[in-house]
């Protein structure tokens, strides 16, 4: 068995995996789930970057499964966040359909993600457990990175996102927001 | 939740017919038409797709608010369809704009100082005070070129974008993202001042000629002279361009061209402009003014062409506000790229680490 079956990736690990030539391993090591909202964006990305071309629906059905999302559900999720969250994420952003999708599951998702405001949702929903950062997922999969996670600081804003401290500061900021009555209304 | 009546008016104001919307995103024509008439909602990632084409924002579709749409007065009407491209940018932009300043927590009330009175009233006098009401207020000085448009997007926050488009300028007033301003990137520098000036006139007057009625989407003849007549008085202020002509005179009052130039070029105006405000400055006829500019149109121009001619697209500020939200984790790399309107390679150079940050942050005590 894989040693993430229920794994759901947002666009930035992705696109990161891509760079560091770490898709195809990780597809080895877990069974990743995607929104098709991410797509465009990874293909958005994909058509700028020159070196990289980002096909994810290639590997739909090999180790990749592409998830679509019924409107009226995630607008309906998204009307249930509070104001101070509604300013941090958009519906846009092709997390929010993600995110409806692992809240609304009874089965245990884990998410990776490199975006704050995700995890501080997660975390003012006491779901911090359900997020990964990107050092964590790597770590745990046992996929070498090339880089000394121990060494990057918030000022490093490139890598600073996928580090599992970058986790642990959004998901806190979560749990302060859900004694403060925030999160979902 | 009316997805339907939203979808289509999104798709009718970038006047795109249902068989093209089916052609660009490959969502077949009759399920467009479905979801239209609120017969199936579209999946989210289709909306998504649709949200881009239509450049909207997913949440357009989402909310039960009324839906409002501000009036874009234009200056130089393109036809309908160019027209509705650049009004879906310039309002996908603003909507940008708007979106950083509150996850930057930086939305401004600061207001203009708008017009009072009634539309029938407003006279050639009455632009001539608002002008100067302006200067001074802007605090201006003798060359307001000099010093508006920074002003404006500084102090009055006024968002100001310079896009290639066909036509002149475009203004408007919006609830949602306040005043802003869209000016054409591929003007001469003096013709974007004036164009500015004249745009200005329209925010100010914005309630007086009743902008936010669509019956009242275009702006009179009358109004535009009168928007002509501000911006010519903003940017030619009575005593300055006085002492500058009179100082360049001959003894026997006499002025040649070439000179004139020369002072347009001072004031940041076309010598165009500056011949029209002989008018008002010296009692000129207008035919006389007509004759002249048709006498200089052979001239040739002795301005110097000035690499930075064109503008950067984006306010300086709008970019100011993306950077900051992208370096604290605010605003993803990716939506990053698309403000910007940069690759997502180039995107990833904000992000580079400088050799020499440590991971103190550096501050200064000011109080």
């Amino acid at each position: 068995m894989k040693k993430f079956p229920l794994l759901l990736l947002d666009a930035g690990p992705i696109i990161k995996l891509f760079e560091l030539n770490l898709w195809n391993k990780l597809l080895q090591a877990c069974d990743v789930t995607v929104s098709r909202t991410v797509i465009p964006e990874l293909k958005w990305a994909s058509q700028e970057l020159e070196d990289v071309r980002i096909d994810i629906e290639f590997y739909e059905g090999k180790g990749l499964r592409i998830i679509d999302h019924e409107t009226a559900t995630v607008a309906s999720f998204y009307s249930k966040l509070s104001s101070l969250y509604k300013n941090l994420i958009e519906p846009d952003d092709g997390e929010v359909a993600t995110l409806e999708y692992l809240l609304s599951s009874s089965e245990k998702w884990i998410l990776c993600t490199a975006d704050g405001p995700v995890f501080r949702l997660m975390g003012s929903l006491g779901r911090g457990e359900q997020g990964i950062s990107l050092q964590e997922l790597t770590d745990k999969v046992g996929l070498q990175v090339g880089i000394n996670w121990a060494k990057i600081s918030p000022r490093n804003a490139n890598w600073w996102k996928f580090t599992k401290k970058f986790r642990e500061v959004y998901t806190k900021k979560g749990q302060i927001d859900a004694t403060q009555g925030q999160g979902l209304l | 939740m009316d997805i339907g009546n939203r979808l289509s008016k999104a798709r009718e104001a970038v006047g795109y017919t249902q068989k093209a919307v089916s052609e660009k995103t490959g969502i077949g024509e009759s399920s467009l038409s479905d979801y239209e008439n609120n017969k199936r909602e579209p999946r989210f990632s289709e909306l998504s797709r649709l949200a881009e084409l239509y450049k909207r924002s997913i949440d357009f579709f989402l909310t039960d608010k009324p839906i409002v749409e501000n009036v874009m007065l234009w200056r130089r009407n393109p036809d309908t369809k160019k027209k509705k491209d650049t009004e879906a940018e310039f309002r996908q932009f603003c909507q940008q704009y708007q979106r950083l300043e509150v996850i930057m927590n930086e939305v401004k009330e600061t207001e203009l100082p708008y017009a009072k009175g009634k539309a029938e009233d407003f006279s050639f006098t009455q632009a001539d005070h608002l002008a100067e009401k302006a200067r001074n207020e802007f605090q201006l000085g003798d060359i307001p070129s000099a010093s508006l448009k920074q002003t404006l997007e500084e102090k009055y926050y006024v968002k100001i974008f310079h896009l290639s488009f066909t036509g002149g300028a475009v203004s408007t007033i919006s609830e949602e993202f306040g005043p802003a301003t869209l000016l054409n990137k591929d003007s001469k520098p003096w013709v974007r001042n004036y164009d500015l000036a004249h745009e200005l006139f329209h925010l100010l007057t914005w309630n007086i000629f009743d902008h936010n009625d669509f019956k009242h989407a275009e702006p009179s003849n009358f109004e535009e002279q009168l928007a002509n007549a501000f911006a010519s008085k903003l940017l030619l202020p009575t005593d300055p361009v006085k002492e500058r002509i009179e100082s360049t005179a001959t003894t026997d009052r006499r002025i040649k061209t070439e000179n004139l130039d020369e002072i347009a070029r001072e004031f940041g105006v076309s010598l165009e402009a500056l011949m029209w405000r002989l008018v008002s400055l010296y009692g000129k006829q207008p035919t006389d003014i007509e004759k002249w500019i048709e006498q200089t149109k052979n001239m040739p121009s002795i301005r110097v062409k000035r690499i930075p001619d064109k503008p950067n697209e984006l306010p300086e500020r709008y970019c100011s506000l993306a950077i900051r939200a992208l370096r604290d984790g605010r605003l993803s790399l990716i939506k990053f790229a698309k403000y910007m309107l940069m690759s997502y390679k180039q995107a990833q150079d904000y992000l580079t680490e400088d050799k020499d940050l440590t991971d103190e942050e550096v501050s200064i005590i000011v109080a």
